[in-house]
């Protein structure tokens, strides 16, 4: 019995230690937690990181309190052999009981006053200086630049089990150091833009238009994905983001053109208009 | 002592014909059988839905495998996963531990609707069937995920029959949990045995309360909702629709269901360790009466939460659903701090059912912290739907319902059949899963951090996720060779188990339930002991230690 209490007080360190070895984890990766991404990608993310590391330093010392508070009664408190006796019946300790129920209150509410600040910072609107609308389909993505009256569109990942396929996917390209508002629709089902590295995503729905607004402040490629399941190959449906320079932005908007994509992709395409019952066949 | 002394001679000693026992148990009315139905079927489902999560784990061991022939398949096969788990393991499990024990703890002879608890099970167990059934049609079973978003789980996006069983399959199973809510409530209002007053139930019987009422007042908005669908599917209605907001009112309805539901599926289980711990800890609960004003504030708050599960769709009110959802940890936290003060300077004994308890309350912590964070739009913006996500849940929802299964098997099996399992393979058992879950399950909320979606069928070498699941699957497999020494455990208990003569085997049981017979006698109880506290077994058996209430009233009658 005592040689497994023991082994339990050393298996979450352990643990803890463990992925952090067998991670391979710098310093910078333990600095922003663990948050994919480099310092300052999109206007919002450095201040994500921040509260994302202070709201965990609160919770692990939250949760150590506990967890000491639990390990120390099951060792401490152990029947040792022959004890017989009957400990004292304990019923109610209400400044104890108060106590473990206003401290959490006030963490709470202090968490949520932090969380209120940083939401509101992210969605807000803001005047934009590029319109970029993204549109969901299973199982790939279609970019129009409402600004440049050119589009993308694009096919859902070939990836064969080899490396490599990322190159082949729908690229999303944004000027650095621009303001961005992207406009979210949806051709089919629900699906959901996530730019892994920004630390954001929002759902794009049939029916119903969805915001973001950030400004990308930092040049390189992104990965994205899908992040609701929207059928077979939801796990297909992935993205490139690349942040690049206005000259190279432009350029890209010219190449566009050229190769004819000009006009924006509307919402013709949305097969919605084809549900059972709708009188599409006799409308004609 | 290991004598035997002479049981009650009653009918059920006499030796019976196979086909007697069948139609015993398929017409039987006692909610001590039903509860054994339920509690045998949904282990088997908690059994081939885990073959399922192995399959899975499997499937994204390394990027680019097909150990599943189709993309397709593999949404199958998490779609049912989730499915089975909740609805066809978990929530029954709380039927069968309120079947079996919330009666003898009121010091109840049955139920208050012993037929409609019947039809309830086989509501269950019929629907349930139905819904699964679908892997046995052409297209194979539901696809769109355990909350079928609309309109991936439209007939024109989702077609097949898999789609139209699951709907049709789970409103069927809904009714009969209905029924066993609306049972339960009745039961506890009504059937509590003299001197037992709402404020000396046993947690357990409060928490079967407590969410038989989050039951009646979330599954038939469920119910309603599967049946739109369905007509959707069948009748071509148009209620989800997105040209008229029919995508949001579906994730509305569903979660404010689902929301609930894993309350449902939490509130019973904390019921059952705060039943285990006092016992091993020879204390009584701290801290009665807040513990069970904290399980109703979960309760109230969780009718508020639902939308939590919607941050992202960008048409929610942020801030409201995140206060409320935060504030949950309030309670809950009040919980936890209980079950350590019931310990503290206990005396306490490391018995198979403290072990489990003690293995609930280190991995729900972790839980609680994780759900913190994402209650914080800010935070969750980037987690939802990724594996932090999946990692979250499986801590809540595993630490909880699985620990405290195991947790509640062995504590009361003595009293469902009149023997104690094996100990030491108990323990090696607790290990197990132990070891298992943690290396299945913790290495996920990192994957979850650098961007892994839920719901991968595979992934990019690129994306750098190989090794974390590898670690995870490796870890799965240790979990699933945990279940072999249970099942061993319960072979040769049924085979050579010894048979307990003993009121209560653990020493300081408290409820009335170690106050009966080992196995329970027919309607529970031959004779009643005085209920003057929240522990009337252990009055009776330490009248010296025994509440002061109870004290008081030996006191008067001489």
């Amino acid at each position: 019995m005592r040689r497994k209490n023991a082994f339990r007080w050393a298996a979450l360190p352990l643990a803890a230690t463990l992925i952090l070895v067998l991670s391979g984890c710098s310093s910078y990766e333990f600095s922003r937690g663990f948050l994919p991404g480099e310092p300052g990608v999109t206007n919002h993310t450095d201040m994500i990181v921040n509260f994302w590391n202070g709201s965990w330093i609160v919770l692990w010392a939250v949760g150590l309190i506990a967890w000491g508070l639990m390990f120390y009664a099951v060792i401490v408190y152990r029947r040792r052999k022959g004890d017989n006796t009957m400990p004292p019946q304990m019923r109610y300790n209400n400044p104890i009981e108060a106590l473990f129920t206003v401290v959490p209150l006030v963490l709470v509410i202090g968490f949520f006053a932090f969380t209120a600040d940083t939401m509101e910072k992210i969605e807000r609107p803001v005047a934009s200086d590029i319109n970029i609308q993204v549109i969901g389909k299973q199982w790939s993505w279609d970019f129009n630049y409402l600004d440049n009256n050119v589009y993308e569109t694009g096919i859902q990942s070939q990836f064969d089990g080899e490396l490599g396929s990322e190159a082949a996917l729908p690229t999303l390209y944004l000027p650095v150091n621009t303001s961005v508002k992207i406009e979210l629709k949806s051709r089919d089902v629900v699906h959901s833009f996530w730019v892994i590295d920004f630390l954001y995503k929002k759902d794009t729905f049939p029916g119903k238009t969805n915001y973001m607004y950030f400004t990308p402040q930092r040049e390189g490629t992104y990965k994205g994905k899908c992040a609701e399941l929207c059928g077979e190959y939801h796990s297909m449906m992935l993205f490139n983001v690349k942040v690049v320079s206005r000259a190279e932005f432009d350029s890209q908007m010219a190449a566009l053109a050229a190769k004819g994509n000009t006009g924006l992709l509307d919402d013709s395409y949305d097969r919605n208009q084809n549900l059972p019952g709708n009188g599409s066949g006799s409308k004609g | 002592m290991a004598t035997a002394t002479k049981t009650a001679p009653s009918a059920s000693m006499q030796k019976k014909s196979k086909g007697r026992i069948v139609v015993d148990w398929l017409t039987t009315t006692d909610h001590k059988k039903i509860g054994y139905l339920y509690l045998i079927t949904s282990f088997i489902y908690f059994l081939i839905a885990g073959v399922m999560a192995l399959v899975i784990r499997a499937q994204l061991a390394a990027p680019g495998l097909e150990i599943v022939q189709t993309k397709e398949q593999y949404n199958q096969l998490f779609t049912m996963h989730g499915t089975i788990m909740l609805l066809m393991f978990a929530t029954p499990l709380f039927a069968a531990f309120a079947n079996i024990l919330m009666p003898v703890q009121i010091g109840a002879p049955d139920v208050a609707f012993p037929r409609l608890n019947a039809v309830a099970y086989w509501f269950y167990s019929f629907g349930s069937f139905i819904a699964v059934a679908g892997f046995f049609t052409p297209q194979g079973a539901a696809s769109f995920g355990w909350f079928a978003y609309a309109p991936l789980s439209s007939a024109t996006f989702s077609p097949g029959l898999g789609g139209d069983l699951w709907v049709f399959g789970l409103a069927l199973s809904g009714f009969g949990t209905i029924m066993g809510g609306v049972n339960f409530i009745t039961t506890i209002l009504t059937m509590r045995a003299p001197g037992m007053t709402m404020f000396r139930m046993p947690i357990f019987t409060w928490n079967t309360l407590v969410t038989s009422i989050l039951v009646i007042m979330c599954f038939p908005p469920l119910a309603a909702a599967l049946f739109a669908l369905g007509a959707d599917r069948r009748l071509d209605a148009h209620i989800f629709d997105p040209a008229n907001g029919g995508p949001m009112l579906w994730q509305h309805l569903f979660w404010f269901f689902g929301h609930p539901e894993v309350y449902i599926l939490a509130l019973p289980f904390f019921g059952i360790v705060s039943e285990i711990f006092p016992v091993f800890s020879r204390k009584p609960i701290f801290g009665y009466k807040t513990l069970v004003f904290a399980t109703i504030a979960i309760a109230a708050l969780s009718m508020t939460v639902w939308a939590h599960h919607m941050y992202v769709t960008g048409g929610v009110l942020l801030p409201f659903f995140a206060f409320t959802t935060m504030l949950i940890a309030v309670p809950t936290g009040v919980k936890i701090f209980n079950w350590i003060g019931t310990m503290w300077k206990g005396s306490i004994s490391y018995e198979t059912p403290m072990l489990y308890s003690l293995g609930f309350l280190t991995t729900f912590i972790f839980g609680g912290l994780t759900g913190v964070i994402l209650a914080s739009p800010t935070l969750d913006f980037h987690l939802s739907d990724s594996y932090f996500v999946v990692a979250h849940f499986h801590y809540v929802v595993f630490g909880t319902v699985v620990f405290a299964m195991f947790a509640g098997i062995y504590f009361w099996y003595p009293k469902m059949t009149g023997k104690m399992l094996n100990e030491r393979l108990g323990k090696i058992q607790f290990w197990l899963l132990f070891v298992g879950f943690h290396a299945t399950f913790l290495i996920q909320h990192w994957l979850g951090v650098i961007g892994m979606p839920r719901r991968y069928a595979t992934y990019l070498p690129e994306d750098g996720f190989a090794w974390m699941n590898l670690v995870s699957t490796a870890g799965s497999a240790f979990l699933a060779i945990s279940i072999l020494p249970f099942l061993w455990n319960i072979y040769i208990t049924y085979k050579r188990g010894v048979k307990t003569t003993l009121n209560d085997p653990w020493g300081y049981g408290r409820s009335l339930e170690w106050a009966t017979e080992s196995p329970f006698p027919r309607h529970n109880f031959t004779s009643m002991p005085r209920v003057r506290s929240e522990s009337p077994a252990f009055d009776l058996n330490h009248p010296e230690y025994a509440a002061p209430e109870a004290k008081a009233d030996t006191k008067k009658k001489g």
